[in-house]
């Protein structure tokens, strides 16, 4: 029993780091510009997108297209800011609305692209890790290793350099930010430009587990959207807390009762928190 | 409002009313002319998008926007093919339980929904959508769960079966010009007119002491009867329910509609259905293209038409004038 529950804790952190990749930026966009993003899973598919097409068509190492991932989501954040959600900066609600219009074009111009079908992707490492009874496939504690990194590196992105203390302040207050110099016109399309690309990489990390399709975004948006609710919109730290929850949580009470009573719970708890108590569990973000 | 009174200036209907309403019931017996059951279907399925919109814009007068709008559209669709396959319930008798329940569940959850306001709002609302298909998905003894309801029984009205798409067809179209008759005069009246208080300035409308919490109910359960009622025909037209019928798309449909045509206008959900339903039929040919050709009229219109397709005629009026 005591050997079900280490193995369920670790399945579930690899989630929530998956999950927590995919909400930062969808929160980012929120607490910065006051957008809900629902193209954001669209991203993740991107990003799985970008990796199939460096290592198997390009044959690049995955490293490299890892990086190559994330300079190009960037770009075409910053890109996408500028030309679709820059004219709605005042108006949260047309804002969304364009972000539904926004996730449309994106995965059914995958499909038009790639087609419909599943692409399998080369596994990036093979064999088991065991530590007495536990097992932990390489291929997901690989998955989990770059996302550490990738997300420690974003938190010290985030509290220790220039960049990431405008980014905080536009979250608390964006007039007086922009009052002590923190510029908007760099700040909203880098800002969405790491969130996408926190996403892309997501996507990429993930491609290798579980295969690649135009409709690969639904799920992880779902999850960011869930973790995001339960932290409070726009707070980082309350994302970050959240995502381990649910991916623990969702481990839990699929290897305990089932898979389907797990999501019908989780939104039972967001529908909660945010009657009750919609600054989030934290209450730290805004409402 | 402003045709009406220049309607009083002059003692005459205006014009341009008579052009709207002649074009409109032209637009509506194009099938006749055709004489085409494709024609018919692709009617009825306007009439159907137009009437659950009309639900979507009743909220969303008050300021709301309901991405549960699918939700209630398969609680209606349930609640009717439930009573006529499981209890033999006649279905003049269905549809309006079927808005009765609908209704009724809106007004419930209502109260505390209603006090979350414009992203959160949609944000709780998509998370019931969600909720929605999960629990008929987990339920199938009462919704046959992934199957389904199928061979849901044609349109029966007092034992006369609505057999053939036209006859279908006079039906649908007669329901949507109950819809929109009751809309418009709840415009017109009192309620009308706390619907637009709230949806400009909610404090404002507040402070003048209109009931707002409970003026937003209202148009929720309005909107959202008019869902399950949509939802019945549509059961019973199409003859064939599943969760997945009912699931986040259909609501995002029924935005596209509502935002294109115009969001606060009356005639904005028709201009919107009669745009957007027949367009993947005349796209027949680059099919793949039509969600993206749909998410960037989207965000076109939001950009440069905020007020929608129906807004048109009013703004270029007034470009005319200014121009003068």
């Amino acid at each position: 029993m005591s050997f079900l529950i280490a193995q369920s804790l670790i399945n579930g952190v690899i989630l929530g780091t998956l999950y927590l990749l995919m909400a930062i930026g969808f929160t980012l966009a929120f607490g910065v510009m006051r957008i809900v993003n629902f193209a954001h899973g669209e991203f993740y598919m991107i990003g799985a997108f970008m990796a199939l097409i460096g290592v198997t068509w390009l044959g690049l190492p995955y490293g490299v297209t890892l990086a190559l991932t994330v300079a190009f989501a960037i770009l075409l954040g910053a890109l996408i800011e500028r030309v679709v959600f820059r004219p709605f900066r005042a108006d949260e609600l047309s804002g969304m609305i364009a972000s539904l219009g926004l996730a449309m074009i994106l995965q059914h111009g995958a499909l038009i692209m790639f087609g419909p079908d599943p692409q399998a992707f080369p596994s990036m490492a093979s064999g088991v890790y065991r530590l007495g009874d536990l097992i932990v496939p390489k291929s997901r504690a690989l998955t989990l290793g770059i996302g550490v990194v990738i997300l420690l590196g974003f938190y010290v992105m985030l509290m220790h350099t220039r960049f990431g203390r405008g980014l905080r302040a536009l979250v608390q207050d964006q007039e007086i930010a922009s009052l002590y110099g923190v510029r908007l016109e760099i700040m909203y399309p880098l800002g969405l430009g790491i969130g996408i690309a926190l996403a892309a990489v997501a996507g990429a990390l993930m491609a290798p587990l579980f295969g690649v399709s135009p409709f690969i975004g639904s799920t992880p948006l779902l999850k960011a959207f869930i973790v995001v609710i339960l932290g409070g919109l726009g707070s980082i730290p309350g994302a970050a807390l959240a995502a381990m929850l649910l991916g623990i949580l969702e481990s839990f009470t699929s290897s305990f009762v089932s898979a389907s009573a797990a999501d019908i719970l989780t939104f039972v708890l967001v529908i909660a928190v945010l009657l009750f108590r919609p600054s989030g569990i934290l209450g730290r973000g805004e409402a | 409002m402003t045709l009406k009174s220049i309607a009083q200036l002059n003692g005459t209907v205006p014009i341009q009313f008579i052009v709207l309403a002649t074009g409109l019931v032209m637009l509506a017996l194009i099938p006749w002319f055709t004489g085409s059951i494709f024609h018919f279907h692709i009617a009825i399925m306007v009439c159907l998008a137009a009437m659950a919109t009309f639900g979507m814009a009743t909220i969303a007068w008050v300021g709301q926007l309901s991405l549960a709008h699918g939700a209630f559209v398969g609680v209606g669709a349930y609640t009717c093919a439930l009573l006529v396959t499981r209890l033999d319930v006649p279905f003049v008798l269905g549809l309006p339980a079927a808005a009765i329940v609908s209704g009724a569940i809106a007004y419930v959850i209502g109260t505390p929904l209603l006090r979350l306001r414009g992203v959160y709002f949609v944000l709780i609302t998509f998370a019931l959508n969600e909720l929605f298909r999960l629990v008929m998905l987990e339920f199938p003894a009462i919704s046959g769960g992934s199957n389904g309801i199928a061979g849901i029984p044609k349109i029966n009205l007092f034992g006369l079966v609505l057999q053939h798409q036209s006859e279908v067809y006079i039906f649908t179209l007669a329901m949507l010009a109950l819809v929109v008759t009751f809309l418009w005069a709840v415009r017109r009246g009192p309620l009308g007119r706390r619907f637009s208080a709230v949806e400009e300035n909610l404090e404002l409308a507040e402070s003048s002491g209109i009931p707002t919490a409970r003026t937003q109910n209202t148009a929720f359960v309005i909107g959202s009867g008019i869902a399950g009622f949509t939802g019945a025909i549509m059961a019973h037209y199409i003859g064939f329910i599943s969760p997945e019928t009912f699931a986040f798309g259909l609501s995002v449909s029924y935005v596209i509609i509502l935002v294109v045509g115009g969001r606060l206008l009356l005639a904005g959900p028709l201009v919107g259905a009669i745009f957007l339903t027949p367009l993947p039929e005349f796209l027949r040919g680059a099919q793949e293209y039509q969600h993206v050709i749909f998410g960037v009229v989207l965000i076109l219109v939001l950009r440069f038409l905020p007020d929608g397709l129906a807004a048109l005629p009013a703004r270029v009026r007034s470009f005319r004038r200014a121009g003068q």
